[in-house]
């Protein structure tokens, strides 16, 4: 037991050493499940691109739709994206964040060490962040090879999705803090997300919503996110409304992570 | 090590910790026992820095956990009361990941991580997955895993509640070795017989307050008689103890049976046998920390 010995002066890591050690840990445990989210974060995405974007598209195309001069799989395309990063962000948001504080409490052991509640927070969100760097630039890649963007400044466009994507990440990990079992979760994905997901611009202009639903839809993020993507898919960005999209997207992350520190804040040191 | 004068620790109306005074000085192992609910883990997570407290005074190291949480915990290892293991990795990678968070060298927590194994007689488990560990196996990988930033106090909350007594046994003897080596340790229990082994010194606890304090041999002196007659009476036959009044220097009756607090268990018996007490079983023992507790608050530690 030489170690149990001698006792060093451990050195004292920083903040963001110790948000890296979390982000670290992410991705070792990553590495044992990844199988299992393959489909979901890679080829759910990439059918939905040649059924959708592809297919269907053909289709609307024929029927000359006006649809600002983009063919349909341009016009969509982007707006996949945008949603592919909101599903993967509000995931990596929610579940990770209920597994450490109720399933396998590994929060509880981390809040044990140096580790302080913020630095443990940013580790979630930059693991959040990598995965949805991952997973957009994988579908980017794809969409491009089906010849859905037009403009060089689609390069941009995966940027814009993680921003996407942490928008939902961050809120969602305050909701899963908050709330006493993961039925919540459930409702927020299959009664604010999923309609989000069908009716924000993803799949048609917002002016064929009716119309006390179009201002709605453009309240939500994920419009914004769609929005910021097919400009710079289609290499006509407005620097007004972008700076409007990134601003709104931006505040969201702020104030998810303002309130998931809190609500991690009551449960690890209560 | 530790330091605390009228701690106390409230959830809304409740007081969990009322007010209690301690110290804990390097090298002992110091005990809180007490029933369920009597804030022993109040004043654990308090001491271990995660927890606030409501009122008075606390050093840890000669800190305040409320300005240098981080600092105290870096020296602190934690064994929880609930396993927290990560379930997904390796016996070994659950040791390397905890020991990055005490900004350790990667290095030097390989090593350790070894050698930890070896002290809690995992090594040969090492890449095996925890899930399907048994409880007694985790448990000893959570100890192992609270050393592995070499703390320089240890704090451990119901160490071997819900293990079997062959896992309870090699769990207290991985503590044994670790007091031997002048580790400090404070660990909170519910089973007399936990405390009577491990514990240099210990608190009472009972409804947030100390009631009591000393080695285990000086609070059995203090509190109760050398030894303890127990009778066991079938069904219906408890009425019987009021013809006992007067046969011992205590007499308790619980449930399921009565004791007897005496010098001398033989002469008690026999005084019991002449009275026409006639009980379905007599046991003469040595009085325990739980008939400490009994003689103090009139209940027993564990329901």
């Amino acid at each position: 037991m030489t170690a149990l010995a001698a006792r060093a002066p451990a050195p004292a890591p920083g903040s963001l050493y110790r948000a890296a050690m979390v982000l670290a840990w992410n991705a070792r445990t990553y590495r044992r499940t990844w199988r299992a989210t393959v489909t979901i974060s890679f080829l759910n995405p990439i059918f939905f691109l040649l059924s959708v974007g592809v297919l269907l598209g053909d289709l609307v195309d024929r029927r000359g739709a006006d649809l600002g001069g983009l063919s349909y799989l341009e016009f969509v395309a982007p707006g996949l994206l945008a949603a592919t990063a909101m599903q993967l962000g509000a995931g990596e948001g929610a579940f990770p964040v209920m597994a450490g504080l109720r399933w396998v409490r590994s929060y509880h052991a981390i809040a044990a060490t140096p580790v302080r509640v913020p630095e443990l927070l940013a580790g979630v969100l930059a693991w959040a962040c990598l995965r949805l760097a991952v997973g957009t630039v994988v579908f980017a890649a794809v969409a491009a090879a089906f010849g859905a963007f037009t403009s060089p400044l689609a390069a941009l466009a995966p940027a814009a999705a993680v921003l996407c994507g942490l928008a939902f990440a961050a809120p969602l990990a305050a909701v899963s803090a908050s709330v006493d079992s993961s039925l919540a979760l459930t409702g927020i994905f299959r009664f604010v997300l999923l309609p989000m997901f069908l009716l924000s611009g993803t799949f048609f202009p917002l002016e064929r919503l009716p119309g006390w639903l179009e201002p709605v839809a453009w309240a939500t993020p994920l419009w914004h996110g769609v929005a910021l993507c097919r400009s710079l898919a289609a290499g006509d960005v407005d620097a007004a409304a972008a700076l409007v999209h990134v601003g709104y997207l931006l505040a969201l992350l702020a104030l998810g992570a303002v309130l998931a520190t809190r609500a991690l804040e009551r449960r690890l040191r209560q | 090590m530790v330091e605390a004068r009228g701690l106390s620790k409230r959830f809304g109306d409740f007081l969990a910790v009322d007010s209690v005074d301690f110290a804990v000085v390097a090298g002992e192992t110091f005990g809180f026992l007490g029933p369920n609910g009597a804030g022993k883990s109040s004043t654990m997570r308090m001491i271990g820095a995660v927890s606030p407290r409501a009122g008075g005074e606390l050093l840890v190291f000669g800190l305040d956990p409320a300005a240098d949480g981080p600092a105290i915990r870096q020296r602190l290892g934690v064994v929880p009361q609930q396993d927290n293991l990560d379930l997904e990795l390796t016996v070994f990678e659950n040791l390397f990941v905890y020991g990055r968070y005490f900004g350790l060298p990667a290095k030097l927590v390989r090593e350790r991580a070894q050698e930890l194994l070896e002290f809690v007689q995992l090594a040969e488990r090492r890449d095996h997955r925890v899930e399907p560990l048994s409880g007694g196996m985790k448990r000893r990988l959570t100890i192992a895993r609270a050393l592995v930033n070499a703390p320089e106090l240890m704090l451990l909350d119901e160490p071997t509640t819900g293990l079997d007594p062959q896992a309870r046994h090699a769990v207290w003897e991985r503590l044994y070795r670790l007091k031997q080596q002048g580790v400090t340790l404070v660990l909170t229990t519910h089973y007399m017989d936990e405390a009577e082994q491990l514990c240099d010194r210990l608190v009472v606890m009972d409804r947030g307050r100390i009631v009591a304090e000393g080695s285990p041999r000086e609070l059995i002196a203090r509190y109760v008689e050398r030894e303890v007659v127990e009778l066991r009476f079938a069904a219906g036959g408890d009425g019987r103890a009021g013809t006992l009044d007067g046969v011992g220097k205590r007499v308790e009756v619980l449930a399921d049976r009565v004791l007897i607090g005496t010098d001398d268990g033989d002469a008690t018996v026999a005084a019991v046998h002449a009275r026409g007490v006639e009980p379905d079983s007599v046991l003469v023992r040595r009085s325990t920390l739980e008939d400490v507790f009994l003689s103090i608050t009139g209940r027993t530690l564990v329901d």
